[in-house]
């Protein structure tokens, strides 16, 4: 015990904080790698989505429409499936809560932010190794984009994900339950696909509808990956509903309004019994 | 200087109608090994986990280290350590990674994601440490491959890599064999000896608390007592003298005549009222057996809980 070495805590606080993302998300990522189940899983699930539903629809009801309706699906699928995948990451909260491990993260002195993004762009990292189901599915169904399309979606992806991760939080971050917490993303995930525009276009969309698709951060975090996509193209008009600018807007703000109300009360949820 | 100072606590969870901690107020002094004692149920968990800021109070004051655990919680984080009653380690992680986690979220080196590229300061750390508690061997393993003990001692390993000023331990020892045990004890007390560690201790193995400072007992939410074991052995129980003759009829009508309580066990115990001495000088009758018997920290819990309704 003579010589027991006393390492130095890091005196700056950002640095701190930094490093307890990275932290965090370095867990995520490595028990990622440790389930190849999920692995499986978050490459088959978009290349079913996709090859079922968007197979038959393409085959089936796209007749008057005045775009392709393979590239509209393609890359609605690619965000769909970032938030479906974001979002079934955050269900970690409810398994470490079941562990006990998210004792050692509450005593710890972090940030409950940095707790939240690390987890967030821990999902991430999984979501966005999702893409590449999606990226053979539309293979499969001839369906393609060019490279600088691709990278461009890609650079992208981190802002979907935050977005995605921060909707989760604000419903699993309160949620004990693993049953409760699988039901949760149902409740998150579906209404999306369907409100959003994901597979079904939603520009000429209506009432209750229409005023629901709007509050959501998908229908922004989609329109602003297709403005990207179709920037240049005849289809643009047909397909991007609003302003780059606004969709970025939207989705900062969304994000930012879910990330702060959901940690606060996943924190308090915690404390407050 | 009081590391742990709690004035008037009280606790009561939502929906219950009943305080799981009633006005409760103890210090804990810098270097103090203190012992919090109750049965199941009194509140010992829900003060620790309040004192440990994972849990909030109805009101009262609880200052650790200096720092208010309500206003400067994260202070308070940076400045305590604790081994949770359940364990609570990644089980998807090996050993190493569990305490690489834990290093980097007390801001203590970043994460690198391998043992190899964490700073030399740390890998000597943790080899040293596994060293001196017994993980060496299992170090890169996965949690689920530890046993129980080894998890514990990791656990510590774990809760000491950032020097904590005052170090929560709830039941630390539960599920673990006596080897593992008295290892772990060993251990928590060099630390105790070399850093001066403030150590908060519930335990349900009273002998665990027999060397310690201060004991204090917490019953139906109340602190019933708070004293050093000294006292508290003193207060409720006395020494026995314990006596066999190979005329035991003689020696217990002589034990009647004197006025002294007795009872026959295996052999003849005689509570001491008074200097032992002094009972050995009154008894006449030749004793082929004569020992004196301590009283232990759990005899004395045990007869104050009979005595303070703890035991039904």
């Amino acid at each position: 015990m003579k010589n027991v070495l006393v390492l130095q805590r890091r005196k700056s606080k950002l640095h701190r904080e930094l490093g307890t993302i990275f932290a965090i998300f370095a867990r995520e990522v490595t028990l990622l790698f440790k389930s190849p189940a999920f692995i499986g899983m978050s490459i088959a699930m978009p290349m079913v989505m996709m090859g079922m539903v968007g197979g038959n629809l393409m085959e089936n009801m796209t007749g008057g429409l005045n775009f392709e309706f393979g590239k509209f699906m393609l890359v609605g699928m690619l965000v769909n499936m970032l938030f479906v995948t974001t979002t079934q990451s955050m269900t970690t909260l409810v398994d470490d809560n079941d562990s006990n491990f998210n004792e050692e993260m509450l005593v710890s002195p972090i940030s409950r932010y940095s707790l939240a993004i690390g987890k967030i762009l821990g999902g991430s990292f999984g979501a966005i190794f999702s893409m590449l189901g999606t990226l053979i599915a539309g293979l499969v169904l001839k369906v393609t984009l060019p490279l600088s399309r691709w990278f461009l979606i890609l650079s992208l992806s981190p802002l979907m994900c935050l977005s995605a991760g921060a909707v989760a939080m604000l419903v699993i971050g309160m949620i004990k339950n693993k049953k409760a917490a699988n039901y949760a993303v149902m409740l998150i995930t579906m209404p999306q696909m369907f409100l959003c525009g994901a597979i079904i276009p939603i520009k000429s969309t209506t009432g209750l509808l229409k005023i629901l698709s709007r509050c959501l951060p998908m229908t922004y975090c989609l329109d602003l990956v297709r403005a990207v996509v179709y920037h240049d193209s005849a289809e643009h008009d047909s397909v991007v509903m609003f302003n780059p600018l606004v969709n970025c807007v939207a989705i900062v703000v969304v994000t930012l309004v879910c990330l702060i109300i959901g940690t606060y009360f996943y924190a308090e949820s915690e404390k407050n019994k | 200087m009081s590391m742990v100072e709690v004035k008037n606590l009280i606790k009561q969870y939502k929906h219950t109608k009943i305080r799981s901690v009633d006005d409760i107020s103890f210090k804990v002094e810098e270097g103090e090994f203190f012992a919090f004692l109750g049965p199941n149920g009194a509140g010992k968990t829900t003060t620790i986990s309040i004192l440990s800021t994972i849990l909030s109070k109805t009101s009262g004051e609880v200052i650790i280290s200096g720092f208010d655990v309500q206003k400067e919680a994260r202070k308070v984080r940076e400045k305590i350590g604790i081994i949770f009653q359940k364990p609570s380690l990644d089980v998807h992680l090996t050993a190493e990674q569990n305490i690489r986690f834990h290093a980097a979220l007390y801001g203590m080196c970043g994460y690198r994601l391998s043992f190899k590229l964490m700073p030399k300061a740390y890998r000597q750390k943790v080899l040293e440490l596994a060293e001196i508690v017994g993980i060496a061997d299992v170090l890169f393993k996965p949690i689920k491959k530890l046993s129980g003990g080894m998890q514990r001692k990791l656990e510590i390993v774990r809760s000491l890599i950032h020097m904590p000023d005052v170090l929560f331990l709830d039941e630390p020892t539960q599920g673990l064999d006596a080897v593992s045990r008295r290892s772990l004890w060993e251990y928590i007390n060099q630390v105790r000896n070399q850093f001066g560690t403030t150590v908060f201790l519930t335990t349900h193995y009273i002998d665990e608390a027999e060397n310690v400072d201060k004991v204090c007992v917490i019953n139906h939410g109340k602190i019933a007592f708070c004293q050093s074991p000294e006292v508290m052995k003193q207060n409720f129980l006395r020494q026995e003298l314990m006596v066999d003759s190979v005329n035991r009829e003689q020696l217990t009508s002589e034990l009647s005549d004197l006025g002294l309580d007795y009872t026959i066990n295996r052999l003849v115990v005689v509570p001491c009222q008074g200097s032992v001495q002094e009972l050995i000088l009154k008894i006449k009758t030749p004793l082929s057996v004569l020992k004196i018997s301590e009283p232990t920290l759990e005899d004395a819990y045990v007869e104050f809980l009979k005595k303070n309704g703890g035991i039904e």
